[in-house]
C-alpha cells in the first residue's frame, strides 16, 4: 500500500475535482482533444526539467512510496503528476471562467428552485 | 549550486514572457487568479504531504535548494515550479481555445 501512496494522492486529486465537471459546469474532460493539445507542451517541458533535475541530482524519490515503475529516469508517478495537476487547475479555471462569463451551471438553477419550493 | 532555486525563478520569468509573447490576456482574468489561489491552497496540502521530512516521498539535495521550507517542509522552489506548471497549462488551454473556439451552444 505504501508503494502506491504517490499514486493514491494523485487519484485523490482527480476525485476531489470531479464535481467541477460533473456539477459545476467545467467542460474539460468533455473536450478531450482540446485538453490533450493543452497538456502536451507543459507535459514535455516539465518531463524534460524533471529528467534534468534527476541527472543533476536536484531531487530523488523515496523508494518506499513509489511503485518503482519508471519511464527512462522518471517514475510513472511523476509523469502522472504532470498530467493530473494541470487537469485539476484547468477544471478550476474553466468552471470559474464560465461562471464569471455568466454561464450558470444547472446546479445553481436547481438549488434556487429547491430553495423556492421548500416547505416552511 | 542552488540549481533548482535558479531554475525555479527562471521558470517563473519564462512563463510570464510566454504570456506576453502569446498575448492570451490570462493575467487579466479574475478566473486565473482564483485558480492560482485555489491551486496554491491544495498545493500546500498535496506538496506538503509529498515533501514532509518525517516520511518524504520526494527528497531534495541540500546543495541545490535554498533550504527555505515553508509552510511545513515545502521547499520554496516548489512554488515557482508549481506556478510555472499551472500557468503554462492555462496559457496553452487559452491558446488552443483562441485557435478553435467552442461552439456557442455546446452539446451537453
Amino acid at each position: 500500500m505504501d508503494r502506491f501512496q504517490y499514486l493514491w494522492l494523485l487519484a485523490a486529486c482527480l476525485v476531489v475535482t470531479a464535481p467541477l465537471e460533473l456539477v459545476f459546469g467545467a467542460r474539460v474532460w468533455r473536450r478531450p482533444r482540446h485538453l490533450a493539445r493543452a497538456l502536451l507542451v507543459p507535459f514535455v517541458a516539465f518531463a524534460a526539467w524533471d529528467a534534468l533535475a534527476v541527472a543533476r541530482s536536484h531531487w530523488t524519490w523515496n523508494p518506499r512510496y513509489v511503485t518503482g515503475a519508471r519511464v527512462g529516469r522518471l517514475p510513472v508517478e511523476e509523469l502522472a503528476f504532470f498530467l493530473v495537476i494541470p487537469v485539476c487547475a484547468l477544471l478550476t479555471y474553466d468552471a470559474f471562467s464560465r461562471h464569471f462569463r455568466g454561464e450558470r451551471a444547472p446546479v445553481w438553477e436547481r438549488l434556487a428552485r429547491a430553495r423556492a419550493t421548500r416547505r416552511r | 549550486m542552488r540549481e533548482y532555486t535558479l531554475l525555479s525563478a527562471g521558470s517563473v520569468v519564462a512563463v510570464v514572457v510566454l504570456e506576453r509573447l502569446w498575448r492570451t490576456g490570462l493575467f487579466r482574468r479574475p478566473a486565473y487568479w482564483v485558480t492560482l489561489a485555489i491551486s496554491g491552497f491544495f498545493m500546500v496540502l498535496v506538496n506538503g504531504w509529498l515533501t514532509k521530512l518525517s516520511a518524504p516521498i520526494v527528497l531534495y539535495s541540500a546543495e541545490e535548494v535554498s533550504g527555505v521550507r515553508f509552510p511545513f517542509d515545502i521547499p520554496v522552489e516548489d512554488y515557482g515550479f508549481g506556478f510555472a506548471l499551472v500557468t503554462l497549462a492555462l496559457l496553452r488551454w487559452e491558446r488552443v481555445a483562441s485557435k478553435a473556439p467552442e461552439r456557442r451552444y455546446p452539446r451537453p
